[in-house]
């Protein structure tokens, strides 16, 4: 199977780790309030908004935690390359079950996604909002290994 | 559509995997397709009738409804 977005089959070990390893500060943050001391620095913002001090412009050097940041990064990079790297025999059928995979996770998503923006509100829906950056490739993952198991499960 | 690749590979005494690694799919993509689940692709489906010296009819058929 022709495919041009695919990274060869040896990342999909760096993807898990830095996957796992963004997830695992992405939960220790959810539950901190996404406050934590680490890893403080100045960062560049192409647009500020201070909510204390008055310091809104463009191009700002501010102070950050980028704790989040990083986590954040991690999980994106981690799950993009989980999700789109070559399985080991790499056909047009492990393509199409990806294929697959990835409108399932679209529309759950966004079902799941009308359902919270109906009942829930105001700094709850901030963490529906948080999530909702991960829920797509997690959900995406999630369903193609699964569905991976499944093919594997029924032998001959 | 229905396929008759079980029967080839009797007649021919190979397993799931012998077929797989000859045309270059994964086990589970050929019992995906003898369990017609998957419709494989053209190109496959003419490897497939390659292998076992036959063609494409012989081993893909429509149903009668189709």
């Amino acid at each position: 199977m022709q495919t041009n977005y695919l990274l060869p089959n040896k990342y999909k070990i760096l993807g898990w780790v830095l996957f796992t390893i963004g997830l695992a500060f992405g939960i220790f943050l959810l539950l901190n309030e996404y406050e934590s001391d680490l890893l403080n620095a100045k960062v560049l913002a192409i647009y500020y908004e201070g909510i204390f001090d008055s310091q809104d412009g463009f191009f700002k050097i501010i102070n950050n935690n980028i704790v989040d940041e990083l986590a954040t990064i991690c999980i994106i990079i981690g799950g993009l390359i989980v999700g789109f790297t070559k399985e080991k025999i790499e056909d047009e059928f492990i393509y199409k079950l990806r294929k697959d995979s990835l409108v399932w996770a679209i529309i759950v998503n966004y079902l799941i996604l009308i359902f919270t923006i109906v009942f829930i509100y105001n700094m709850t829906f901030f963490h529906v909002l948080v999530l909702n950056m991960f829920t797509p490739l997690i959900f995406f993952i999630i369903r193609f290994n699964f569905l991976k198991f499944k093919s594997q499960n029924h032998e001959e | 559509m229905k396929n008759s690749i079980k029967v080839q590979r009797a007649i021919h005494d190979m397993t799931q995997a012998d077929l797989a690694s000859k045309i270059g799919v994964s086990r589970q993509s050929i019992n995906a397709i003898e369990k017609n689940k998957y419709v494989p692709s053209t190109v496959l489906a003419l490897k497939i009738a390659k292998l076992f010296n036959t063609t494409v009819e012989d081993i893909f058929f429509l149903e009668e409804n189709e």
